[in-house]
This record gives C-alpha cells, sequence and structure tokens, in this order.
C-alpha cells in the first residue's frame, strides 16, 4: 500500500508514454529492416562488398545503444539543414536511430539466414524469420526506455518522474513494480504472438 | 596678537607646503567632477575641424561624432534585454538608455548573443556589451570590463515545490538540467549530481513544466521573469543559489577605448551612489538585493572619489573560472593544430586541456573498466547460481527463481537499473562505488537471470536425454551442470557481451564511467563532437575485446562439451 498516492493522471501518462516506446520501436525496426536487408543481401554476395557489409555488422553489434544515443545527440547540431530544411531530430528520433545498429544488425543475420533458408528450397525455415523480427521488436520496445536518459517522455520517463516525488522507498518499489507490471504484460504478450507465429508455421510445415 | 602675527606666516607657510607635498590629496576630485571633465574634453575634440575623420578615432570622440553609443544587447533574455517588433525592454536596455542620456548621445541597440557578445565588441561592432554578461577570469583577457559591476547573479537550483531539496547533499545522483557552457556546471558536478544538458536556458522552464526535467540550474536573474509567473511560482521554486558572479559591462581591449572605459566607469560608480540602477532594477522587477549593498559601498567616502573604481576595498573582484591547465596542454594544442593541418578537421580535446577534465577522464577510464569487469563476473557469477537453483528439484528454490527471472526479464533496463539504485541508496550513503556497485549488480542480475535460465534449460534437457540423476545410477549432478553450462555455452557468452554493452547506462544512476565523465566535461569545455566520437570509439573497441574474450571462452566450453 502506498504511503503517498500517485498522481490521478499517472495511469494514463504511462500508457501515453509507453505508446512513444512502441513509436520508438517501430521507427528502429523499419530502418533496421531497410538497413539490415542490404547488408544480409551484400554479405551474401562475398567480395569485398561482403567484407565490408561483414566489418560493418560486426561493428553496429559491438555499438552500446547508449553511447550511440549521446554520440548522435551531440554531434548532430540543433540547427542542422539540408538543403535548407531542418533535418535536427527529435529525441524521439535520436533514441530510434540509436536503436539501430541493433536492429540492423539482428535484421542483417538473421536476414541472411532466411536467404541460406530460401536458396537452401526451405521457405518455411526462411519465414522463421517473422518471429525473430517479432522478437527484435519487443527487445526495441525495451531498450527505447534509454530514451528517459536524453529527455523523451516515455514509459520509464513518467514512473521516474512520479518516483521522485515520492519520499519512501516502499512507495518506489510499489511504483516501479507497476512499472514492471505494464512492460512485463506488454513483453510477455509479445513473447506470446511470437509462439503463436512459431506454432501457426510450424503447422503449415506439418501441412505441407 | 603679536603672536598671532608671528604664527599666521608660518602656518601659511606650512599648509603651502603641505598642498606642494601631497598634491594628489588636494586634487581628490568627485566622479561627477572627472566625468564631467572627460565628456567636456572628448566633446571638444570631436566638434573640432577635421577631428572626426581621422583614423583610429578614440572610441569616446566618435560617440560624440556619431552622436550615438552602440549598446549590444540581448533580445531574448526576459526582464533584462528582450524585444517585442520596435520595442525594447529591460533592465540592460534602460541602463544603456541611461547611459547614453548622461552622454547626450543616441543608443543605437545592436542584437547580441553569448556567443557573439565578444566577438562583435572585437570587430567593433559595438561600443559596449551591456548583454548579462558575467565577469570572470577568463573573459578579463576578452574584453575591459567597467568597474563597479552594474548587477550580480547567481546560480540558483530550481525545482517542484514538493521536492525535498535544500542544500548540495540532496542533488547526489540526481540529474539537473543546465546550458552548456555554463561557468556553474563544474560546480554542480562535483556534487555528484548528473548532467542533462541543453543550448539555450530558454527551454529549461518547459523542461521542467513538462517534466522532462526535475531539477533546472541557471542564472536568478533568468528565473525571475519565470517567478513572475503565477502558476510557475506555485509548482516550482528556488532550492538554492551558488556562484555568485558580478555582471560588467565591458568594451574592446583596445587603447581607443580606454576613455571610454575610463567615462563607464565613473557612471557606473555614480548610477550606484545615487540609486539609478537601483530605479531601473525597481522599475524593470529585477531583484535588488546586490544594488541596495552596492548603494551603501559607493556611498562611502573613500569610494566616492574619482578613483573608487580601481579601489580594491571598492569594487569586487572577477569570478575566477580558470581551471588549472595540464602539464601536457601545449603539446595537445600542436597537436590540434598538426591535426587540423594535415586533414582539415578541427579536433578538440578538452579532456587532456585541463586537470578537472583530465582527472574526471582518467577517472571515467578507470571505472569504465572496472564496471565492465564487474558487469561481466556479476553476470557468470548470476548465470552459474541462478542456473543452479532453476535447475533444482526443489520447488521452493526453483519457483522463486523462475519468478525472479521473469520479473528481471520484464523490466526495462533503466528502471533496473534505477531500482538497484534506489536500493543501494536506501543501505548506504551516496558514492560513486556505491552507484557503481548497484550498477554491476543490476546488470549481472539481469543478463546472469536469462544465461542462468539457459543453463536451467540444458540442464532439463540432459537430463531428459540421460533420463537419471545421481543416485540413479547416472552422471552425478555437479557434473551433469558442467556438462549443462558448456551446452548453453553459446547464451552465456551472448548474455555476457550483452552486459559489457550495458554498462555505459550505468551512467544513468549516477556512475561516474566514462560517459558520464565525458558529459560532465562537455558541460564546461568545448569538442562536443571529437568527445563523443573518441566516447563510440572507446566502448566499440572495449566491446570488441570482450567478444574476442568470449569467443575464447565459448570455444573452451564447447570443446569441455565434446570431450564430455
Amino acid at each position: 500500500m502506498m504511503g503517498k498516492p500517485v498522481s490521478a493522471e499517472f495511469i494514463s501518462e504511462l500508457l501515453a508514454g509507453m505508446v512513444v516506446n512502441f513509436e520508438i520501436a517501430a521507427i528502429a525496426l523499419a530502418v533496421g529492416l531497410a538497413l539490415g536487408a542490404l547488408l544480409a543481401l551484400a554479405r551474401l554476395g562475398g567480395g569485398v562488398l561482403g567484407a565490408v557489409a561483414a566489418s560493418l555488422i560486426g561493428l553496429m553489434r559491438a555499438a552500446p545503444t547508449f553511447v550511440v544515443m549521446f554520440f548522435l545527440l551531440n554531434i548532430i547540431p540543433r540547427d542542422a539543414t539540408l538543403f535548407g530544411v531542418g533535418v535536427a531530430p527529435s529525441g524521439i528520433m535520436i533514441v530510434a536511430l540509436s536503436l539501430v545498429p541493433y536492429s540492423a544488425s539482428y535484421v542483417a543475420d538473421n536476414g541472411a539466414e532466411a536467404l541460406k533458408q530460401l536458396r537452401a528450397g526451405s521457405p518455411l525455415g526462411a519465414l522463421q524469420f517473422l518471429p525473430n523480427v517479432t522478437r527484435a521488436f519487443f527487445v526495441l520496445v525495451m531498450s527505447s526506455s534509454a530514451g528517459a536518459a536524453i529527455g523523451v517522455t516515455e514509459g520509464i520517463a513518467v514512473i521516474l518522474r512520479e518516483a521522485v516525488l515520492l519520499p519512501s522507498l516502499g512507495d518506489k518499489l510499489v511504483l516501479f513494480a507497476i512499472g514492471i507490471l505494464f512492460f512485463g504484460i506488454t513483453l510477455q504478450a509479445g513473447f506470446a504472438l511470437m509462439r503463436l507465429l512459431q506454432r501457426r508455421l510450424g503447422q503449415r510445415a506439418l501441412r505441407d | 596678537m603679536r603672536l598671532w602675527r608671528t604664527l599666521l606666516p608660518a602656518l601659511m607657510s606650512a599648509l603651502a607646503i603641505a598642498v606642494a607635498m601631497f598634491p594628489v590629496a588636494a586634487t581628490a576630485e568627485t566622479p561627477d567632477a572627472a566625468l564631467a571633465k572627460l565628456i567636456e574634453d572628448a566633446r571638444a575634440e570631436a566638434s573640432a575641424p577635421g577631428a572626426c575623420a581621422q583614423p583610429n578615432l578614440d572610441r569616446l570622440v566618435r560617440i560624440f561624432c556619431e552622436n550615438r553609443i552602440r549598446p549590444g544587447v540581448r533580445e531574448y533574455y526576459p526582464l533584462f534585454g528582450t524585444r517585442e517588433g520596435e520595442t525594447r525592454s529591460g533592465y540592460d536596455i534602460d541602463v544603456a538608455r541611461a547611459l547614453a542620456k548622461h552622454l547626450g548621445v543616441e543608443p543605437a541597440f545592436v542584437r547580441v548573443n553569448a556567443a557573439t557578445r565578444i566577438p562583435l565588441l572585437a570587430e567593433d561592432r559595438i561600443d559596449v556589451i551591456l548583454a548579462t554578461m558575467g565577469h570572470n577570469t577568463q573573459r578579463d583577457g576578452q574584453a575591459r570590463f567597467i568597474r563597479p559591476h552594474y548587477y550580480q547573479s547567481e546560480s540558483i537550483i530550481v525545482g517542484p515545490r514538493a521536492l525535498a531539496v535544500k542544500d548540495w547533499p540532496d542533488i547526489a545522483g540526481r540529474t539537473v538540467c543546465v546550458t552548456i557552457g555554463n561557468g556553474s556546471n563544474a560546480q554542480i558536478v562535483s556534487h555528484n549530481a548528473r548532467l542533462m544538458l541543453f543550448d539555450e536556458a530558454g527551454v529549461l522552464p518547459g523542461q521542467l513544466k513538462d517534466e522532462t526535467c526535475t531539477l533546472a540550474a541557471q542564472d536568478d536573474s533568468f528565473f525571475d521573469y519565470y517567478f513572475i509567473e503565477p502558476a510557475f511560482a506555485a509548482r516550482f521554486d528556488k532550492k538554492f543559489g551558488f556562484a555568485q558572479v558580478p555582471w560588467g559591462m565591458a568594451v574592446a581591449r583596445a587603447g581607443s577605448s580606454e576613455r571610454l572605459a575610463r567615462t563607464l566607469d565613473l557612471m557606473s560608480q555614480i548610477f550606484h551612489r545615487d540609486g539609478i540602477f537601483l530605479e531601473i532594477a525597481r522599475a524593470n522587477r529585477v531583484g535588488t538585493g546586490f544594488l541596495e549593498r552596492q548603494q551603501a559601498v559607493w556611498k562611502q567616502p573613500q569610494c566616492n572619489t574619482d578613483t573608487g573604481s580601481a579601489n580594491s576595498a571598492c569594487v569586487l573582484p572577477a569570478l575566477n573560472a580558470d581551471l588549472q591547465p595540464t602539464p601536457f596542454v601545449g603539446r595537445v594544442v600542436a597537436f590540434e593544430k598538426w591535426f587540423k593541418a594535415r586533414t582539415g578537421v578541427e579536433l578538440s580535446l578538452p579532456m587532456l586541456k585541463t586537470m578537472p577534465a583530465w582527472s574526471l577522464f582518467k577517472d571515467g577510464i578507470v571505472n569504465s573498466l572496472i564496471l565492465v569487469a564487474g558487469a561481466l563476473a556479476a553476470t557468470l557469477l548470476f548465470a552459474l547460481v541462478l542456473g543452479a537453483v532453476q535447475s533444482s528439484r526443489m520447488i521452493l528454490l526453483r519457483w522463486p527463481a523462475r519468478a525472479m527471472t521473469i520479473i528481471l526479464q520484464s523490466s526495462p533496463v533503466v528502471l533496473t537499473l534505477v531500482i538497484a539504485a534506489a536500493v543501494a541508496h536506501a543501505l548506504f550513503p551516496y558514492s560513486s562505488a556505491v552507484a557503481i556497485g548497484a550498477a554491476i549488480v543490476a546488470l549481472g542480475l539481469m543478463n546472469g537471470s536469462n544465461a542462468g535460465q539457459a543453463i536451467a534449460e540444458a540442464m532439463h534437457t540432459l537430463r531428459a536425454e540421460r533420463g537419471s540423476a545421481q543416485g540413479a545410477g547416472g552422471i552425478p549432478t555437479r557434473e551433469l551442470f558442467g556438462r549443462a553450462v558448456s551446452r548453453s555455452a553459446t547464451q552465456i557468452v551472448s548474455f555476457l557481451i550483452n552486459a559489457a554493452k550495458g554498462t555505459p547506462i550505468a551512467s544513468f544512476i549516477g556512475a561516474p564511467e566514462l560517459l558520464s565523465a565525458l558529459t560532465d566535461i562537455t558541460s564546461f569545455a568545448s569538442g562536443r563532437a571529437t568527445t563523443y566520437s573518441l566516447l563510440l570509439i572507446f566502448y566499440v573497441v572495449v566491446v570488441v575485446i570482450v567478444v574476442w574474450l568470449c569467443g575464447r571462452l565459448q570455444v573452451w566450453l564447447e570443446r569441455r562439451q565434446a570431450a564430455a
């Protein structure tokens, strides 16, 4: 039981914040899919281009999201323009872009595997790419909480700003538990969706 | 009477000798008289035929030639310098108008901001800076500051009224929103606060209102305006103030500006003494505490002289903002120049130029490496412990461990770190070591629980495959567990790498690793682009090394499995 109640708007603000987490994850995955697909094709093509793509994928795997986020935040001028158009990214976009190295390298790895399966005559094996991408999406949702560090009002930022006004550790822990519950339900729902997708693909494989 | 007649000539002679011996005391002027003479002389020079066409004209004379003075003022600094259409208002604006009126010329305002005010003065595009400029020792070399100072501000911490923050110990581990380049940032950093950096002060009130920032630090003069708003004042208050800095008008350091500087010195003295600054401040609703104290100072006889502005007992010193340089700063600067000459790229290495930055940088690297090593060790330890517990046949051991794993998997990394930090700070007083320790435990638990789950799953499959356990004629549990660890080598390695990659996020809870250190350095120094590029390179190299080491571990574990 909390000694001090949270604000009346907390739940609605938390849900609105979580929508931002999904938004960030969706952007990161969309860009990652485009970039990762190109890298996967290049890597499978072999040669110099393949070697370059493999090196790039390795570097992107090694780049910590949090550092990439601060790098982008500080390297792109606030008044950056391209052909007279302002291109300085918003906080949400910076977080999304910082997740792109992870999403692109993940898509490249899994995409290359899917292409191999396809070439080996196993379209169903290639379709395993879909549940893997779903898994990546929910990892991105959880990772997007890093945005709280640069002032993006996502779900965790909402929880933390509420927590700062709570006096006791007990109250804070209850609030954090609410946060874990909300994010946990989302994550477990995501994984359930992924399992469903895998089962459907398995059933299809048996039918074929 | 005879005695009087005898003494009078002697007294007169003594008086004449005294006057001759102490001319300064005898000719001491009031600032008013000295100012009147300066203005009169300059006006006379300006009115001489052809005088205004001469090259390298004295700037005071030129002001009379052109019948205008060009004050550089701000246009978006509420209460001090604002502009709406053609209407300018604020304390600085009214001070500039009062100066111009005293000189009998018109003010021709020029817009400046924090970055352009000194360059515009050096380029002779303005005559005087009147733009909320703090007087510190670094700026003394760039402009001639007018003494006495015309205002004084201090940095204040502002936050929600409900938040119990009273002094420095209360901000340790909290995030404070600041503007880049603010001189007081180094002081905030030294009290273990984390900084969130913004380019412009104007965004801070909005960030407080939408709760992006819980605390913000900026000049009190800046927040004065917002505290006039009832809604803002109802939600936020000043927590405490620090880093008092006197504000100075300033003219160019050129010799041709010296008479203008002297004129402004005297006018500033008189404006303090006569309460003119005070009246202007009241009219603009800015704080008057400093001006009231200064009026008392400049009314004192020893200060109210034409030399008062040079009297250290009357004027305030500049804020000492000089940072101690490193012993190798010269070589660093030479390298930056060499690099630019060779590549055309402007490299800036602020972390190597001053001792505070160098110290933060070194500590940041060491702490980052400790954090990485600690996170790897903790991940491995928690993986083995949680793997063993989740593999247990005792339900009372197995299920709590599984529940813990599900909770840890369901919590975003930032939230897990914050929970670890909250618990750690409830048990121990805040320190860097506690923050690093909390981060190591959180990262170890998050990644170790996942790796532990993989070990438990491997154990389950091994048991299913062997269909036996210790006591049933099969492999002893300890050996089986070893095989499970080998079988889940890929997963363990994957989460070890993940733990190493996650270490920079520890800066979020105040662990003074390299990201945190470099953010602190860039808050009071230039070179953000280079600094964050180096940071990215550092962490990518560290992770690549961890990946290589983990690869070796994986090979060893897999060989062990093959041998089994």
